[in-house]
């Protein structure tokens, strides 16, 4: 409970603070916003994702049913945090460059994303047998990883994009303002925590769930 | 252990002939690739016309025609056993990995032996441009490695569900989507006199990952 609170004041404290007190980029002025819900939405996909490939290891080497909630859970939140940042991309590309959508190299590897764990879920859906769903949507889990480097980190850094250098850019600093810089790295510790929250929840109820249906 | 790497080298040699072999014997699915590579390009020749100056889309174009055209035979290496019945006797003369990757080099042969009827007749309907054989043997070659590795791994694991057919579609192509953008991005680059180098790296680059991927993964796909 008090996590949870903490967790919210955290948040509201950051976005109010992001919103009124942060200054604006040049170019990007009154969009310079955008930067503080798009980027950590972008980053806890990766992480979701990468979340959800770790327990879907971990599943296939011990088979305990409570890594493949894990993975399960951390593939749909990874595919809504994915939404949330492309979303938010295409508004901030609207008003940057033009366009909602545009096929810019980075728009095109985050639909990509986006396909991979769709038909993740689908897969899952597909499969009746708990054991089975849960071993051969790990395996796809695996597979769906191999991609995700190479289309978040590898693909747009090779083809001509309008998309600034995520994260970490090619001489690894950020040139921002410090209290940018605070209050993104703020945001982006509230949405890691939001993220864990969400997880958890999600793999209680599974397992609740499971526990329902078994009784 | 030499004994025992010459001992799978041999069960995935046994399972490679044997793929051919059945494959062989009816002909059905190279036949099917076959003809559904002819009846696409003669529609897209015929529709769009010869379209030597437009090397951006024959790229394109021929990357969809080698990939719908091989998508369901590629997908029933694994298929093939389930509905026959024979994936328990396989299992018991070999290891997964070792049927998985006899399956995975008849699949490369099998889009080998389609290309090598569908990629001239390709040049020749459409007019296209002069090619750089090296080049566009690299990307052809490498694109092929990388379509076999993750469809027949993803032909694996959609054998063992119900809705086989419907599913293999949607499940392997997002896997398929970044070999197809980089080949098609590749045979693009050839033809317009521009360095190939990156597109041939990204794509070894996903073969390799994809390969190495999928023999970690193969011992996990069946209960054991």
């Amino acid at each position: 409970m008090l996590l949870r609170l903490s967790l919210f004041v955290w948040i509201s404290v950051a976005m109010v603070v992001a919103l009124l007190k942060a200054p604006l980029v040049p170019v990007l002025l009154e969009t310079t916003r955008v930067l503080y819900f798009h980027i950590p939405c972008a980053w806890i996909a990766v992480v979701a994702l990468g979340w959800s490939m770790l327990h879907s290891i971990l599943y296939l080497v011990k088979r305990d049913l409570r890594h493949d909630d894990h993975a399960a859970a951390a593939a749909g939140l990874g595919l809504l945090f994915c939404i949330a940042a492309t979303v938010t991309g295409a508004l901030w590309a609207k008003a940057m460059w033009g366009a909602y959508w545009n096929w810019d190299p980075r728009e095109t590897s985050i639909f990509f994303v986006l396909l991979l764990y769709t038909a993740y879920l689908a897969l899952r859906s597909s499969i009746q047998e708990e054991e089975k769903r849960a071993r051969l949507s790990a395996v796809y889990s695996v597979i769906a990883f191999v991609a995700v480097p190479f289309l978040v980190f590898v693909v747009p850094r090779m083809y001509d994009s309008l998309h600034p250098d995520p994260i970490i850019n090619r001489r690894g600093k950020v040139d921002m303002d410090p209290m940018i810089v605070l209050c993104f790295n703020a945001m982006l510790v509230g949405f890691t925590g939001l993220y864990f929250w969400m997880q958890s929840l999600r793999v209680r109820v599974s397992r609740l769930e499971r526990r329902a249906h078994a009784a | 252990m030499p004994a025992s790497g010459s001992n799978s080298a041999v069960a995935v040699w046994t399972i490679l002939r044997k793929e051919c072999r059945s494959e062989w014997r009816t002909r059905y699915g190279l036949n099917a690739a076959l003809l559904f590579a002819l009846a696409s390009l003669t529609a897209v020749s015929f529709a769009a016309g010869r379209l030597g100056d437009r090397s951006d889309v024959l790229a394109a174009l021929l990357w969809i025609v080698l990939l719908f055209a091989t998508l369901s035979s590629l997908s029933h290496a694994f298929v093939r056993e389930v509905e026959g019945r024979t994936m328990l006797l396989l299992r018991l003369v070999a290891s997964p990995t070792e049927i998985a990757t006899g399956k995975l080099l008849f699949n490369v042969l099998f889009l080998a032996v389609v290309e090598v009827f569908a990629v001239p007749l390709f040049l020749v309907f459409t007019g296209a441009p002069p090619v750089r054989w090296g080049p566009f043997l690299a990307v052809l070659g490498l694109g092929t490695i990388a379509l076999a590795a993750s469809s027949t791994l993803i032909g694996a694991v959609i054998a063992q569900t119900r809705g086989r057919g419907a599913l293999f579609a949607g499940v392997s192509l997002p896997v398929l989507l970044p070999v197809l953008a980089a080949a098609v991005s590749g045979t693009r680059q050839m033809w317009s006199a521009h360095p190939v180098a990156p597109s041939l790296r990204l794509l070894a680059a996903y073969a390799v990952a994809l390969l190495a991927a999928s023999l970690l993964l193969y011992d996990h796909l069946w209960e054991d």
